[in-house]
């Protein structure tokens, strides 16, 4: 059976190419595909600045933050940026493990995240 | 009101662990019992017994004053560095005991068996073992890698403890199945070795011939130190066990694959 995972997507007022992504269960090697999916689909359609709130994201492995470091790689590609806030401390020490967190935009705070959107 | 007469108190040696005492409780124990409950320990403390497991599984009413005895019976205990544990109360009872708050004083077990058990646990450093084999398929791993994660927090690991070890366990079974030979018919076979100081992890799979060397690439590159960098897709889930790990130990063969992990308990 595959972990459980839901992205709910919402719009951000003010910024017409950026969306609020809320990551809700654990994201592994079994719904990594889902994920990109989703993901790929809201870049492709031009939001090119997406916050992932992880405030309920329970669990990621090194397939999981592989693909994070995928997402923020093609979000600057197409001009936007892919940042993180609200990061559980079992999940911030797997990224800080693997060496990720100079290479992707963490904040501890929504509101941080939000406000470096300009 | 029950009476007195009708209290029944019996101590005895545990048949499994001999220096604990067992003593088992009939019928309702009120103010009228206050007595014979604390000669019952009176003769067990001069016969030696310092840990003590309460059997109330016959119990059908704990009064509050039998409640303080049994605290007070526990305190003399804890003097001379032992311990009175309550064990197979009924829901009832337990839920009386709980609003009494003496679920903050004693430790409540299901029945006797489980009381000597955690005392065995907790003094004699003993460890358990879970055998598992499961289908080499990636669908298998999240149930398997939350089962190990129980079993930490079970036995008293911390949530940070019980994470870590959730993924080595995710990782190392990931590795298996990508580096194994994947499918229904192929298994992978998990041993969890838990005591109160460490786990040890063992997973084994049936290497498949087409990918061994590119697991003998990443096992040689674990102990080699690169940067990370967001082109590097592969290889990470081996470098972040050897990391949480206090000793990390892979062994490819051209039959199978073993890997040995260590993980101390940290909190």
């Amino acid at each position: 059976m595959e972990s459980q995972i839901e992205l709910q997507s919402e719009d951000i007022q003010g910024k017409a190419n950026a969306k609020l992504v809320r990551f809700i269960g654990d994201l592994d090697a079994t719904n990594v595909e889902t994920v990109i999916e989703k993901t790929f689909n809201l870049l492709n359609d031009g939001y090119v600045n997406i916050i992932a709130d992880f405030e309920k994201l329970r669990y990621v492995n090194s397939t999981g933050l592989g693909i994070l470091l995928h997402f923020s790689k093609s979000a600057k590609e197409k001009g936007g940026s892919f940042k993180i806030a609200n990061v559980n401390e079992n999940v911030y020490e797997i990224i800080e493990i693997i060496g990720a967190t100079s290479l992707l935009e963490i904040y501890d705070e929504l509101d941080e995240a939000l406000e470096s959107l300009g | 009101m029950a009476d007195i007469r009708d209290i029944r108190i019996e101590c005895k040696q545990s048949d499994v662990c001999p220096e604990v005492a067992v003593v088992t409780f009939e019928g309702a124990l009120d103010s009228g019992s206050i007595q014979k409950i604390g000669h019952s320990f009176d003769v067990m403390l001069e016969d030696n017994y310092i840990y003590a497991v309460a059997d109330m599984a016959r119990v059908t009413l704990v009064s509050s004053a039998a409640l303080g005895e049994l605290m007070g019976c526990r305190t003399r205990l804890l003097e001379r560095g032992g311990d009175l544990v309550l064990a197979g109360l009924s829901i009832g009872i337990r839920e009386k005991l709980t609003a009494m708050d003496a679920n903050k004083v004693f430790k409540f077990f299901n029945d006797v068996r489980s009381a000597v058990n955690a005392y065995n646990w907790e003094y004699h450093d003993r460890s358990e073992s879970l055998n598992l084999s499961f289908p080499s398929k990636l669908t298998f791993v999240p149930p398997v890698r939350q089962l190990a994660s129980r079993i930490a927090k079970q036995k008293g690991y911390g949530n940070r403890d019980s994470f870590r070890i959730e993924t080595i366990v995710d990782e190392i079974c990931n590795n298996a199945v990508e580096h194994g030979v994947e499918g229904d018919e192929n298994t992978i076979e998990l041993l969890l070795t838990i005591d109160r100081k460490k786990i040890e992890i063992k997973v084994m799979n049936t290497s498949d011939p087409g990918k061994i060397n590119a697991l003998k690439e990443i096992s040689k590159s674990l102990f080699v130190p690169h940067i990370l960098s967001d082109e590097v897709k592969r290889g990470r889930g081996l470098a972040l066990v050897k990391m949480l790990a206090n000793d990390f130990n892979i062994e490819c063969s051209d039959v199978g694959t073993c890997v040995h992990v260590t993980k101390l308990r940290e909190e």
